[in-house]
């Protein structure tokens, strides 16, 4: 029994390292010739493996990066911060030619800063994308950009999609007739710039139109509630939250008491498809039947699916591949040391600090 | 200091008319207690006559209802057993409460570690070892102070409990019984000890079950009862029977239950038992049906280590052990349990009570299978098993479904010595049976034993009290150094020679 | 909960004799036992006046609901903290389950399914893998603790991470990318949250059904079965039950395993309920679990604990959380009131153990 327990244990370690080799093994065989005097990974830090989107840019990325014909390494920072900074200690430590920094911590200034005061003590470039750092940090060093969204955008979009929708289809969305449109809003996360974002201006940018239409402006489901948002407990942008919310508030609000939820607007796709769970349990949104307009932000494949079902109404799409096309063409700029916006589209270029990527609106 | 020369100035500590309730019980009544200086003062009880509750009140863990304390003429009331310890009152408790895992200097001084210098908040090393070691050797204890507490027998421990209340230079010591796991020599490094400290001047409150012991250590005892004070005497002028008679308060006339059983054909066989990690050595015996078979031995000799192997619950390096006939490997407890034999514990606490389980899951745990009714287990049956062991056992219980740690330590060894009977075992296997148990209830475990016997069981005992072994048992081997020393027949051996065998290899 | 030391009816005259300091402290032992009926019956009658149609029938229904949903995961992680353990994997055995469920029923030709050529496969079938793939997670973890006596809570920080990794991996097969699974079969969300009966028009899910009977189950284990009384006694003492013959490395694997079960099956329920199942699915769900287990006196003293208690302890968090949200009350001080509550909670359970002064 001894002699079995240690021999799996061996096994167990074994098997560990050669998953590790296999792995090294692989992206050195991507290498692939060696084009610049600049030797060493693109090294590309995701703020979390688990976020849907950031798994688009990913495998985009991945796709790019080969194609290319670059050493790159990427590192999961699983939500935390002080984990991501280690990495690029690590990263850097290890001789990166460029690091691409999809940063966790948005709410404020201190990590990016500390980022690039990093790699500008080697002279390394460093690129921000995804989610936003602030324009001091990234003019605080010269071998630094920012490859992102307008992360305001996507809240105005989203606000202006809805706008439109419901001056189109007014009192079909007034279940209740009273001339007035109850919505509910969830938020990803408390701290988070774009959340903060498209909660405020998903929500104004629609009470605009309707203004102009002549119409009400939305009305929080919950008149008590001065947040006028639900938002995830645990910070994870996730449909789980959604659902129960949703589930909790139908349980209170529904069309027999006149006080219906008449509209849902999510931070992103999967808080909209928890919703549309919750929705489906209480007899809506089947395909069938009464739909309760639910919109997200992202046009992941399954809130595509769901739109192309008519079970949700519309969503902002971010571009991955677009993003994660822009972002390897910067690498190589800096890396061959050309033009740093060469082969960039110039209408995306702002202010000679950032690239945004745009979004589509997405109704199918 | 005045010099009235008044009878009142050699008393260290005076307890007045001490009440303590508990919801529905009176568990003390005007008790009285004086404890003069340089005397040992033996407190005598059945468990639950309010020995320990009265102690409890004195180092303020239960705040007394009424009463008064006085240390020295001074009235005193402490909150917690810190504050009786700055005030020098020391107690060493029998449940050995320590940090097994730290070394013995740092449980010596832990909650007062000897700093480096009087403003840094360092702890230094070197002063906590130097101070350990001068300690020890003046109590003549002979154990470095680095060793970690775990890897000393529980008897070294004690001793070191001991040094600790010591080295508080307390004016008044509790030992609260001290002996119950110690060996005959032990016992009479404990009494030197003790009787240093009573020349000392210090004040001693001895708590002990064991007659002989108080006999002879003692200079004053007082006998308590059902929470109240029963009598105080001068230890020169009581005996024995005596005491035993104001503790029960009745006449008990036999230590002893007589003996009736008869003893079978040859039953238990171990041949060349060796054990893997332990100084157990190659030991060889017999056992006959309805034999009590004792073993004796000092601690450390290897007879925890022989019942255990036995039982298959330490590793076993060779040996074979033959029940009527066959061969029985228990190579675990389930095979031993399977195979007919049943080990009750040395250390109750630690592998003995599952203490916030109640009366029942105590006792139905080794006999789940019983109760089966097809898939799921039968409360009913359950609770007609644990009725019939609390009364076979004359357990004292409001009922099953009491919590056993709130049982008396006699009733909660019944509990297991129930929960064994209920497997229907062939071979007992009892490592101290008695250990931390009063007197009556000593006697009705000693006639369990000898009932067992009369049934035709085989019961293999092993206890560190020999007048125990001598009086209740058939035959007793001795074990010394891991191995077999000899064998006596309780009839006519005596303590001298068993003593003799006893030291053969250590 | 309720304790032996509550005074029986019929003795209320005896109990009016006592002195009037016993029986003070007998009604506030009666009132620390009962602690968390009592406050859940203070819970809801605050609310109720407050925002009446907190007691309605569908807002009845929502909170079963929800508490159902998170019965069988808090059940599962009950057995580990019985043994003095407990169980951060359990939170990723969720998301792995729910994620692998999901995939394996997705709707045949929908545009973005793992396995094209699956089709739909049976939901029994699906339901033996999830509750094999908890099992095996539990295999694992109980084996560590039980063999090489590590804590439970550094060998399930180590799956945890293991299974992670695995969520990732199993998330990029085929043209999936790591996006979120939906487009699910119709056999499998009716299973789980079609309508088992309507009452005044309130929709019932099946799945509260499910956990019903789960919850049976589980309480037959713990209390009528071998299995259940051993898993006590080595939560109580290990070495005592060692020597009393009990199977101490089966007792704890299996324990192990039971609880992964229970992963699989909240994975297999959560997978239809949430309808899109992410790497994020089965975040911290341990930490509410854990949570409800010891607000409902399974303690991490080891050795006690009551199915009912699980069940109360989940059924409070999720009153706490509809409350709540009926009562408009921010996000923030949800957090607060949980953390008080779960502390209280704690405090009230360990002053059972604790020797009286």
């Amino acid at each position: 029994m001894k002699k079995l327990t240690s021999l799996f244990l061996s096994l167990l370690i074994v098997t560990g390292f050669t998953g590790c080799t296999q792995n090294n093994a692989q992206q050195n065989s991507d290498s692939g010739n060696n084009n610049s005097a600049k030797i060493g990974d693109v090294s590309v830090f995701y703020y979390t493996y688990s976020d849907t989107y950031i798994s688009s840019v990913r495998s985009a990325m991945d796709k790019e990066l080969k194609d290319a014909g670059l050493k790159y390494q990427n590192y999961d920072a699983n939500g935390n911060q002080t984990t991501q900074t280690e990495q690029v200690q690590t990263a850097i430590a290890k001789g990166a030619s460029v690091l691409a920094v999809n940063i966790v911590d948005t709410g404020s200034n201190d990590a990016a800063q500390n980022i690039v005061n990093l790699a500008k003590a080697k002279n390394i470039p460093v690129i921000f994308f995804n989610r936003s750092v602030d324009e001091s940090v990234i003019k605080s060093y010269d071998k630094c950009l920012m490859v992102g969204t307008d992360y305001e955008m996507a809240g105005h979009m989203q606000g202006e999609m809805i706008g439109n929708y419901l001056v189109d289809n007014y009192n079909s969305v007034d279940l209740n007739g009273d001339g007035k449109i109850s919505y509910v809003m969830f938020k990803g996360q408390e701290g988070n710039l774009e959340a903060i974002a498209r909660t405020q201006y998903g929500v104004e940018d629609a009470d605009k139109i309707l203004t102009q239409a002549g119409k009400p402006e939305l009305l929080f489901y919950d008149e008590a509630n001065q947040n006028r948002y639900l938002v995830d407990q645990d910070g994870t942008w996730s449909s789980a939250a959604a659902t129960d919310y949703m589930g909790t508030i139908l349980a209170q609000y529904s069309e027999n008491s006149n006080n219906m939820v008449e509209l849902v607007i999510a931070n992103n796709d999967e808080m909209a498809l928890g919703a549309i769970a919750a929705l489906q349990a209480a007899g809506y949104n089947n395909g069938t039947g009464k739909t309760i307009p639910v919109f997200g932000v992202d046009a992941t494949q399954a809130a595509q699916a769901r739109i192309a079902d008519g079970t949700m109404t519309g969503t902002i799409k971010q571009d991955a591949e677009g993003m994660a096309d822009a972002l390897v063409d910067v690498t190589e700029n800096f890396i061959e040391g050309d033009s740093v916006f060469d082969g960039i589209d110039e209408e995306n270029i702002v202010g000679n600090w950032r690239i945004n990527i745009p979004y589509e609106k997405y109704t199918g | 200091m005045n010099k009235k020369n008044n009878k009142n100035s050699d008393i260290l500590l005076r307890m007045e008319n001490i009440d303590k309730n508990f919801p529905g019980v009176k568990a003390l009544d005007g008790v009285l207690l004086t404890v003069r200086k340089g005397t040992v003062h033996a407190l005598m009880g059945e468990n639950g006559a309010g020995k320990s509750t009265l102690m409890k009140c004195l180092f303020g863990v239960y705040a007394k209802d009424g009463g008064k304390i006085f240390l020295e003429g001074r009235e005193v009331s402490f909150r917690n057993s810190k504050e009786a310890l700055e005030n020098g009152v020391a107690m060493v408790h029998q449940e050995l409460n320590q940090a097994l895992k730290r070394s013995v200097m740092e449980n010596m001084w832990l909650g007062r570690f000897p700093k480096v210098a009087r403003f840094l908040p360092f702890t230094s090393e070197k002063k906590m070892y130097d101070e350990t070691k001068k300690l020890l050797s003046e109590l003549h204890i002979n154990v470095d102070p680095r060793t970690v507490m775990a890897k000393m027998p529980v008897s070294q421990r004690q001793m070191v409990e001991i040094a600790k209340a010591v080295s508080y230079d307390s004016k008044i010591i509790v030992f609260d019984e001290p002996t119950s796991s110690l060996t005959e020599t032990e016992v009479e490094h404990l009494f030197r000890i003790i009787n240093m400290l009573r020349d000392r001047g210090c004040g001693i409150i001895y708590i002990s079950h064991k007659m002989e012991e108080i006999l002879r250590i003692s200079d004053e005892v007082t006998v308590m009862r059902d929470g109240k004070h029963i009598a105080t005497k001068s230890a020169k002028e009581i005996t024995m029977d005596e005491i035993i008679r104001l503790m029960v308060g009745r006449e008990l006339t036999n230590r002893y239950p007589e003996k009736a059983h008869e003893i079978g054909e040859e039953w238990l066989k171990v041949e060349g038992l060796t054990a893997e990690y332990t100084r157990l050595n190659d030991v060889s015996f017999t056992a006959r049906k309805g034999e009590i078979l004792g073993v004796a031995g000092l601690d450390g000799s290897g007879r925890t280590e022989l019942l255990e192997n036995i039982f298959g619950i330490s590793a076993r390096r060779s040996g074979k052990i033959t029940l009527d006939g066959k061969e029985a490997r228990n190579r675990n407890a389930r095979e031993s349990i399977r195979n007919g034999f049943a080990l009750l514990t040395e250390e109750r606490r630690a592998t003995g009570i599952f203490g916030i389980l109640d009366i029942l899951e105590n006792t139905s745990i080794s006999s789940l299978d019983r109760y089966r009714t097809g898939l799921f287990l039968s409360k009913k049956k359950m609770r007609e098993s644990t009725k019939w062991s609390i009364e076979a056992m004359r357990i004292k219980t409001p009922n099953q479904e009491t919590k056993i740690r709130s049982l008396s330590g006699g009733n909660q060894q019944k509990v297991i010595l129930g929960r064994w009977l209920l497997t229907e075992p062939e071979v007992l296997l009892l490592d101290e049976p008695t250990r931390g148990i009063d007197v009556g209830a000593k006697y009705e475990i000693y006639q369990l034993i000898l009932d067992l016997a009369a049934k035709g069981k085989t019961v293999i005992m092993v206890s560190s009290e020999m007048p125990e072994l001598l009086g209740v048992c058939d035959r007793i081997i001795v074990m010394s150094g891991g191995r077999k020393a000899g064998e006596v027949d309780a009839k006519t051996a005596t303590q001298e020679e068993i003593m003799t065998l006893a030291a053969k290899y250590a | 909960m309720s304790d032996n030391s509550i005074m029986p009816q019929g003795k209320f005259s005896a109990f009016r004799e006592l002195p009037g300091k016993d029986r003070k402290r007998i009604l506030t032992d009666a009132l620390f036992n009962n602690a968390m009926y009592i406050i859940i019956a203070f819970a809801i009658i605050f609310i109720t006046i407050r925002v009446p149609a907190f007691l309605s029938l569908s807002s009845v229904v929502n909170i079963i609901s929800l508490t159902a949903s998170k019965l069988p995961i808090a059940l599962g992680i009950a057995g580990c903290i019985v043994l003095t353990g407990t169980d951060i994997s359990a939170g990723r055995a969720v998301g792995l389950t729910a994620c692998v469920s999901a995939s394996l029923l997705q709707i045949a030709g929908y545009p973005n399914k793992m396995f094209p050529d699956l089709g739909v496969m049976p939901l029994w079938a699906v339901f033996l893998i999830v509750i094999a793939i908890g099992a095996v997670v539990g295999l694992v973890n109980g084996f560590f603790v039980a063999k090489f006596k590590l804590h439970p809570f550094i060998v399930t920080l180590s799956t945890q991470l293991i299974i992670f990794g695995t969520i990732l991996m199993y998330l990029m097969i085929g043209t999936n990318n790591g996006q979120t699974l939906s487009g699910l079969d119709e056999s499998y969300t009716d299973f789980i949250r079609g309508t088992l009966f309507t009452i005044g028009g309130v929709a019932v899910p099946k799945y509260i059904l499910y956990s019903l009977i789960i919850t049976i189950l589980m309480w037959i284990i713990w209390n009528k079965t071998k299995f259940g009384k051993n898993m006590f006694a080595v939560g109580s003492n290990e070495e005592a039950a060692n020597v009393s013959g009990v199977n101490v490395f089966l007792t704890i694997v299996s324990v192990f395993i039971l609880a992964g079960i229970m992963y699989g099956i909240t994975g297999f329920i959560e997978g239809a309920r949430i309808a899109s199942s992410s790497a994020s699915t089965g975040i911290n769900y341990e930490s509410d679990a854990i949570a409800a287990c010891v607000i409902g006196g399974v303690s991490f003293v080891g050795g006690t604990g009551k199915i009912s208690g699980v069940v109360i302890g989940v059924f409070l968090l999720q009153i706490i959380f509809v409350g709540l949200n009926f009562l408009s009350v921010s996000a923030n001080m949800l957090y607060i009131i949980k953390g008080a509550i779960i502390l209280a909670a704690c405090a009230v359970d360990m002053r059972k153990y604790l020797a009286r002064k």
